[in-house]
């Protein structure tokens, strides 16, 4: 059965991930693993599409914790997108909306790392 | 409510192995829907479930798949209670301290929110170690339907 899967794209520059079916203890490495990547070659502006998500458990969750402290520390952030109500209150329970920018659609939050980025440069 | 059906499963097996965690989730799935639970609360007991069963996996069964586990379903009045069973080594996870949520967001790192989680949406939670009467550990999460 074909759980899980991770699909990257770039949109106006900026790593997209695009994630489909369950994300749990058996599947959360394959995004572990795509992430790591990423992070690897430097690239520290991740949008994360959750439209074709279907399940999320704590072992999901873990692996934007892995990583987000790092990403950060370099300027950049991992912004999540697309999320369909049953996964979004599994991040809810925990408080995790605290921690992460979630938006309507990948375009937003593409449009905050360019606006961040002008900024930024603008300084 | 659950059918009285010689021929309906209240009881799944599994080996060490979080290949199997997505069969469990359907199985218990598919009884607290025909139970009568809303869809946010049969998600609510699958994650738990799911949580609990990955922490067995990992924690006590290291992820060896020749060890196996039972998870069983059964209904009391309005309860619907479901039973992890394992062979593994008497560990109850109930007595893992809860996490203050504003310190682990402090300290990013990941892990540790299973058992959080299964007290957050359960109603009821218990654990009864092995013993000479019963040869599994039993792990007993228990959701009223309202």
């Amino acid at each position: 059965m074909n759980q899980f899967g991770v699909d990257h794209r770039t949109n106006s520059g900026i790593d997209c991930l695009y994630l489909r079916g369950y994300l749990d203890a058996h599947t959360a490495p394959q995004l572990e693993s795509a992430l790591g990547n990423l992070v690897e070659k430097g690239k520290n502006k991740v949008v994360v599409n959750f439209n074709d998500l279907d399940y999320i458990s704590s072992a999901g969750l873990g692996v934007f914790m892995v990583f987000i402290e790092d990403v950060r520390a370099a300027g950049g952030d991992i912004k999540l997108s697309e999320m369909k109500p049953k996964v979004y209150n599994v991040f809810d329970l925990l408080g995790f909306p605290l921690l992460f920018e979630i938006y309507n659609a990948d375009g937003e939050a593409v449009s905050k790392f360019e606006s961040a980025g002008a900024e930024n440069a603008a300084e | 409510m659950q059918q009285n059906n010689a021929t309906y499963n209240t009881e799944i097996c599994a080996s060490g192995d979080t290949a199997e965690l997505a069969k469990i989730r359907a199985f218990v799935e598919e009884r607290a829907l025909k139970f009568g639970f809303s869809e946010a609360d049969v998600m609510k007991i699958t994650l738990a479930v799911d949580e609990a069963c990955s922490n067995l996996v990992r924690h006590a069964y290291h992820h060896d798949k020749n060890e196996q586990f039972c998870v069983r379903v059964e209904t009391k009045g309005d309860q619907f209670i479901v039973s992890i069973l394992d062979n593994g080594p008497t560990f109850n996870p109930l007595n893992v301290a809860s996490p203050d949520m504003k310190e682990y967001f402090k300290k990013l790192k990941p892990g540790g929110l299973g058992v959080q989680i299964m007290r957050m949406v359960m109603d009821e939670l218990s654990y009864i170690p092995a013993s000479q009467t019963q040869p599994q550990n039993a792990l007993r999460l228990a959701k009223n339907l309202r």
